[in-house]
C-alpha cells in the first residue's frame, strides 16, 4: 500500500487553523498558541513558586511545597479534565476550552519548573549569599542582583527541556474536545478513515519542526548569554 | 496547613456540585433571552457531526436538527464540541443547553438527564470480512472491536459472551485493526457502520443482517427543563409531519450519500 499524501493537501487550511476565521482558531496555530502562552506564563509561575518552595517562612515553604507535590502526583490529563470541569465553577460562566488547557498546563508545567528553580538556586554557591549580604544587601536583594542572574542562566538547559515536553503536552486537550493539531487529525482521520498513516505522519513531523525549532533557538540563546559567565 | 488544604480542597468540590445544581429555572425563557442555543455536539463522527472538507464548518445530521430547533425557537446557534465523557456533566453543569451527539437513549442514562422523543433509530451490527460471519455463532470465541465508552462494549459482550471484545479509542483504527486481521469484526450502530464501509475496498467487506440490539438516539435535555424538552418534542414532531426530518435524513443517509441507509423509523411521540 503506497502512501497518499493528497489527504494532507486536501485539508491543509484546516490543518493550519482548523474554523478559522468562521469559528474558532484550530490545528496548528492553536497548538502554537496554547505552548507559547502556557510557556510564558509557567516561566513566571516556576520561578514564584520555586522561590516560594525555597522561603525561609514556613507559613509559605509548607503549602507551595503541598502544591507542588499534589499537582506532581497526577497525570496530566487528569489536570486537564479537572480544570476543564472547575475553572468555569471558579469564575462563575462558562469559560473558553482553550482557557482551560492553558491553565492546567501552566499549573502542571510551573510545578516542575519549580524544582528546577529550586535546583539551580541550591546550586549557587552559599558564599555568593554570604558575601552579598555582609556588603549589606538586603535578602531580596541578593535574590534578585546576584543569586537569580546567575542560577537562571544555569537553569536554560532544563527549562528547554521542560518547554519541550510542554509543547508535545498540548496534544492532550484532545480529551476536552479543544480542535488542536491531534484533534484536528483525528476528525481529518474519522472522515477519510483510510488515510490514518498519512495523517500521523504529517503531525508527528509538525511536531518535530515545532520542538526542534524551539531547541535551536534556545541552543543560540545559551551561547549568547555564555559571555558573562565568563567573567 | 493540613487544614487549610483541606478547606482549600472542600470548597473547590462544594463548587463544582453548588454551582451545577443552581441553575436551574425556565430554560426556554432563559435561551431566548439569551438569544442563542448552546449545543453539544460532536466533531469527528460522520455523518453526524463532521467538518466539511471545503467550508471547515461543522454540519451533519445532528446539526441540521440543531439548527431546526434554534430557527423555530428564532435564536442563534453556537456548536460546542463534546466528547462521549463531557457531554453529560456538561449538560448538567449548564455549560450546554442541548444535547445532539448521537446518544443512545438507555434507562441509566434517563436517571440523570432527559431525552428527547427518538430524532434517529439504528440498531447495533457487524462490520466483518465477506462472507466470514452468517450467524452470532461463528463471532464466538473470536476478537471483536469496537470504540471505548460506548454502549456497544456492553451489547456485544452480552450478544456474544465467549468473545473477546477490544475497546479501541476511535472507530478507525478499530477499522485498521480489522483490515489488518487482528479482530474478526467491528461492531457499533449500522449508522456509523455504513460510513465505514464505504470507506473500504469495494466487495471485500459487508455488513451482515446480525443485529444485537437497538439504538433509539434522543436529544438529552437537563431534568427539571420541561418547557425545553417540550419544545423540542414539538419541533421534532413537526419536522416530521412536514417531511423535514426526512429530508434531513435523505441528505446524510439518502442512496446518494456516503452511508446509504433504509429510513425503518419516523418520530413518534415515544417514551
Amino acid at each position: 500500500m503506497g502512501l497518499d499524501f493528497h489527504v494532507i493537501w486536501d485539508n491543509l487550511t484546516y490543518f493550519f487553523i482548523g474554523r478559522y476565521p468562521h469559528g474558532p482558531l484550530g490545528g496548528v496555530a492553536l497548538t502554537f498558541y496554547l505552548a507559547v502562552v502556557s510557556c510564558i506564563l509557567s516561566f513566571f509561575g516556576g520561578l514564584i513558586l520555586g522561590l516560594l518552595a525555597i522561603s525561609r517562612n514556613r507559613l509559605i515553604r509548607y503549602p507551595s511545597e503541598a502544591v507542588i507535590q499534589f499537582v506532581r502526583g497526577m497525570p496530566l490529563i487528569m489536570v486537564i479534565f479537572w480544570m476543564y470541569f472547575l475553572y468555569p465553577n471558579l469564575m462563575g460562566r462558562p469559560m473558553p476550552e482553550s482557557q482551560t488547557v492553558i491553565l492546567a498546563l501552566t499549573f502542571f508545567t510551573s510545578a516542575y519548573m519549580s524544582q528546577i528553580v529550586k535546583a539551580g538556586i541550591e546550586g549557587i554557591p552559599k558564599g555568593q549569599t554570604e558575601a552579598a549580604i555582609s556588603t549589606g544587601l538586603t535578602h531580596r536583594h541578593t535574590m534578585l542582583h546576584i543569586i537569580l542572574p546567575q542560577a537562571l542562566r544555569n537553569m536554560i538547559p532544563s527549562f528547554v527541556n521542560q518547554f519541550v515536553s510542554l509543547i508535545k503536552d498540548t496534544s492532550l486537550a484532545f480529551i476536552v474536545g479543544v480542535s488542536e493539531l491531534t484533534m484536528v487529525a483525528t476528525q481529518i482521520n474519522n472522515r477519510s478513515l483510510i488515510y490514518p498513516t498519512e495523517i500521523f505522519l504529517f503531525i508527528a513531523f509538525v511536531y518535530f519542526i515545532f520542538c526542534y525549532a524551539f531547541t535551536s533557538l534556545s541552543r543560540y540563546l545559551e551561547k549568547r548569554l555564555a559571555w558573562a559567565k565568563a567573567i | 496547613m493540613r487544614k487549610m488544604l483541606l478547606i482549600v480542597l472542600s470548597v473547590l468540590l462544594v463548587g463544582t456540585f453548588v454551582a451545577g445544581a443552581s441553575l436551574a429555572g425556565d430554560k426556554l425563557a432563559d435561551i431566548k433571552a439569551k438569544g442563542v442555543l448552546v449545543a453539544g455536539i460532536k466533531d469527528s463522527l460522520p455523518p453526524f457531526g463532521f467538518i466539511d472538507q471545503k467550508t471547515r464548518t461543522i454540519v451533519g445530521y445532528d446539526i441540521d436538527f440543531v439548527n431546526a430547533i434554534a430557527a423555530k425557537l428564532g435564536v442563534k446557534v453556537e456548536l460546542k464540541p463534546v466528547t462521549s465523557a463531557t457531554r453529560m456533566p456538561q449538560l448538567q453543569e449548564g455549560n450546554i443547553d442541548i444535547i445532539a451527539a448521537t446518544m443512545t437513549k438507555n434507562p441509566e442514562r434517563a436517571k440523570v438527564i432527559d431525552f428527547s422523543h427518538t430524532y434517529f433509530f439504528t440498531g447495533q451490527k457487524f462490520l466483518t470480512k465477506k462472507g466470514a460471519v452468517k450467524s452470532l455463532k461463528d463471532l464466538a470465541g473470536k476478537k471483536i472491536g469496537t470504540a471505548k465508552g460506548s454502549t456497544s462494549e456492553k451489547n456485544a459482550a452480552k450478544a456474544i459472551p465467549t468473545a473477546t471484545i477490544l475497546s479501541f479509542d476511535d472507530y478507525p483504527q478499530a477499522v485498521l485493526a480489522l483490515t489488518q486481521g487482528k479482530v474478526a469484526a467491528v461492531t457499533t450502530d449500522e449508522s456509523i457502520l455504513a460510513g465505514l464501509l464505504s470507506k473500504l475496498p469495494k466487495g471485500e467487506y459487508e455488513i451482515p443482517d446480525i443485529r444485537i440490539s437497538d439504538e433509539p438516539y434522543g436529544l438529552g435535555i437537563r431534568k427539571g427543563n420541561e418547557n425545553l424538552l417540550n419544545f423540542v418534542n414539538k419541533t421534532i414532531l413537526e419536522m416530521e409531519k412536514t417531511g423535514e426530518a426526512k429530508r434531513i435524513f435523505d441528505r446524510w443517509f439518502g442512496p446518494n450519500s456516503d452511508t446509504p441507509l433504509y429510513r425503518t423509523f419516523t418520530i413518534t411521540a415515544d417514551k
